[in-house]
């Protein structure tokens, strides 16, 4: 279904829905790599202190919700480029999981080229500063994200992309992807 | 872009799409394995409790007793044991207040023991977003005509795994209206603060038809729904108002139309001159004066006056005898012959009549002390009693005088023609007198002996209160004229005796009603 809405139409009015749907498919995904989490993993946990506060701002901009999905599946996607398949049925799932990334990137990508068209079409240039304060938060909060995925893919590196690590990043990507799913419903809204 | 590199990408496009669709497919329609070798877990969220059970795969083992611990995947923490869960003999355990984040994922590790010795240890995580199993929230339905109330309890408190917007977002609450085949599905919404007892409305029902209502709540996973028991009513038929206004409508008009119809044949009638209505009406059917004749007047009221009855003795026609032949003529009517009970009385007048009411009055005083009924008006009547033929022996004051008052005797006109002495013509009375009732004395020679016996009454026995009835016969006559009154008895003079014999000085004894005595 996201295929299709990738080549049938890019219409960025249904952006929340195709985020929602996506982020969802994928946490659903990374459900369906394991059985269960290994008990002797629970020793290597780490807490990767994902940045919820950037996600409760009560009236964020769309812009500021588009590109925190950037900027998020962009990191996600580069977190699963490095995975070390184990198995087919492991290796099948993440392929999926950087589709549906990618798609979302693709998707995103051209709803901020719109949005960049017609900002650059406005001459008023009240909105250009309020746009300019209001790209600082996002500014911010890509920051904290990437400073975020940086600690998964250090501890990835420190683990030595070990089974258990990746589990453990398994699992808070998916704890991410949930957060982010709540944070797309805020585009309906606008 | 060239044709061909055009091609090339809805080529890879297309398989993309062809794999995504069967990993899609794959993945959504098979459920997370909630089980490790020894146990099967299962996460469900009961009336809002979250309630986490397990099962150990190989029945063989029993425990005893189990105890749980958990730990958060996330926040690197020892594991951490759920007092209420522990040493517990039941295979489920309460976690509502123990998991409040949705997101997270719990690691859970359940222990198996009998007695100190673990049998078996079981390990699951759990992320509750996609693991958790939603069963139905209870709910009622209230029918209604058109459309149907549905009731859904929601607890007082909402868990705060459930904090949000969950209920919006990840558990929508669905309900199923299913109708004669056809499903219709409602998604209230639902506030964030919902408590309580939450009421969605159905309408734009069809009366009169069976419906059936369920509730879940919709889980990302479509394959996963626990749709609670069907509830049916069967809608209550629409009340028609429209027909029953409009028969009510036509009632109406139908009473309209008789009344009209009917009015109209009685004018039609009496114009054509089939029936005469009368403007007279009788006086019984007069109600112009309806109080009138509904309260009719009273009579005036009679002048009441107080009457007293006097009995009027009826005068007994009795001869007038007078002396002076100016009294016959006065005396002639007012002294008729009077023939009452037998007898005659002949009513002595002349000198009798003289001054008679003193007398009368003294004589009816005695001897009817007592008589109210008299009648006034004859105050004239002479009272001349017997005792004027003879005087009372007994020399009594009561009698005497009255006798001795009234000596002479009357002469009977009609004896006049029989008497045929002359010589004493003045001095005799003819009587006609009933033996009955006439008290009859022997009459001796020696006028000096004792005074004859009172004369007996063979046939009436007369007492004292018979004094009254001859009494009153007395008096009638005395109205019309002298006549000799019987002497009664009174109560204070004795009955006076009749001398005969004072008559019949004058006349031989012997039964000769000549001397006007008869001898008994």
């Amino acid at each position: 279904g996201l295929l299709v809405t990738g080549i049938l139409s890019l219409d960025c009015n249904l952006l929340h829905f195709h985020l929602r749907k996506v982020t969802w498919q994928n946490l659903r995904l990374l459900s369906s790599t394991s059985s269960s989490f290994p008990v002797e993993c629970l020793r290597e946990t780490k807490a990767f202190e994902l940045p919820q506060e950037i996600l409760s701002h009560t009236q964020p901009a769309k812009r500021y919700i588009k590109e925190a999905f950037y900027e998020m599946s962009i990191q996600a996607f580069n977190i699963f480029s490095q995975y070390t398949f184990t198995s087919t049925w492991e290796k099948d799932y993440l392929k999926q999981i950087q589709i549906g990334l990618d798609q979302q990137l693709q998707y995103l990508e051209q709803c901020l080229e719109e949005e960049e068209k017609e900002k650059e079409d406005s001459k008023e240039l009240e909105e250009d500063g309020m746009n300019w304060s209001g790209a600082l938060v996002p500014q911010l909060s890509n920051l904290e994200l990437r400073r975020y995925f940086n600690r998964i893919d250090n501890f990835l590196k420190e683990k030595k992309y070990s089974h258990c690590a990746w589990e453990i990043i398994r699992v808070e990507i998916r704890r991410c992807f949930y957060y982010f799913q709540k944070f797309a419903a805020l585009l309906r809204k606008k | 872009m060239e044709p061909g590199e055009s091609t090339f990408a809805c080529l890879t496009f297309f398989s993309f799409f062809l794999v995504y669709i069967n990993l899609m497919f794959g993945v959504l329609s098979s459920l997370p394995d909630l089980s490790d070798k020894s146990c099967t877990f299962k996460v469900t969220l009961r009336n809002f409790r979250v309630i986490l059970s397990w099962e150990l795969k190989n029945h063989s083992i029993v425990p005893d007793h189990y105890t749980l611990q958990y730990t958060v995947i996330s926040i690197p923490d020892h594991m951490k044991t759920v007092e209420h869960c522990s040493n517990i003999t039941a295979t489920f355990c309460d976690l509502t207040d123990v998991w409040e984040v949705l997101s997270e994922t719990y690691a859970v590790t359940v222990d198996g023991f009998r007695g100190n010795t673990t049998l078996v240890t079981c390990f699951i995580d759990f992320f509750l977003a996609t693991h958790i199993s939603l069963e139905p929230p209870e709910f009622d339905i209230v029918d209604f005509t058109d459309h149907i109330n549905v009731h859904v309890n929601f607890p007082p408190v909402m868990p705060k795994i459930l904090d949000g917007k969950v209920l919006q977002f990840y558990l929508p609450l669905i309900i199923e209206e299913q109708s004669g085949g056809i499903v219709k599905k409602h998604n209230p919404t639902l506030d964030e603060n919902v408590t309580g007892n939450f009421t969605y409305v159905i309408d734009n029902l069809l009366p009169n038809t069976n419906y059936c209502v369920s509730v879940y709540f919709k889980h990302r996973n479509l394959e996963e729904i626990h749709r609670s028991p069907v509830k049916c009513t069967l809608l209550p038929p629409a009340q028609d108002t429209g027909s029953s206004e409009s028969a009510k409508i036509g009632g109406i008009i139908t009473m309209f139309l008789i009344a009209a119809v009917f009015i109209s044949t009685i004018l039609i009638l009496k114009r054509v001159g089939y029936i005469c209505l009368r403007n007279d009406f009788p006086k019984v059917l007069n109600f112009h004066n309806m109080s009138s004749w509904v309260f009719p007047e009273m009579p005036p009221l009679e002048a009441v006056a107080f009457v007293e009855v006097i009995h009027i003795n009826r005068k007994k026609k009795v001869w007038n005898y007078s002396y002076d032949d100016e009294s016959d003529s006065n005396d002639e009517a007012a002294a008729p012959l009077t023939n009452t009970g037998g007898y005659t009385k002949h009513g002595l007048v002349g000198g009798l009549l003289g001054p008679t009411s003193a007398s009368s009055a003294t004589w009816e005083d005695r001897l009817e002390p007592d008589t109210e009924e008299r009648d006034l008006s004859e105050p004239e009547a002479d009272t001349d009693p017997l005792m004027a033929l003879g005087t009372n022996p007994g020399g009594s004051e009561c009698t005497s005088g009255a006798y001795e008052g009234r000596g002479k005797l009357l002469q009977d006109p009609f004896s006049k023609e029989d008497s045929s002495s002359t010589e004493g013509s003045g001095d005799k009375i003819i009587f006609n007198v009933n033996l009955s009732s006439v008290f009859v004395s022997a009459l001796d020679d020696d006028d000096s002996e004792a005074p004859p016996a009172s004369p007996s009454f063979p046939e009436e026995t007369y007492n004292l209160e018979d004094s009254h009835r001859l009494e009153t016969s007395f008096l009638e006559a005395r109205g019309e004229g002298t006549q000799p009154p019987f002497p009664t008895p009174s109560a204070e003079c004795p009955w006076p005796e009749v001398v005969l014999s004072d008559i019949s000085d004058s006349s031989e004894s012997g039964v000769d009603t000549g001397d006007g005595y008869i001898m008994r």
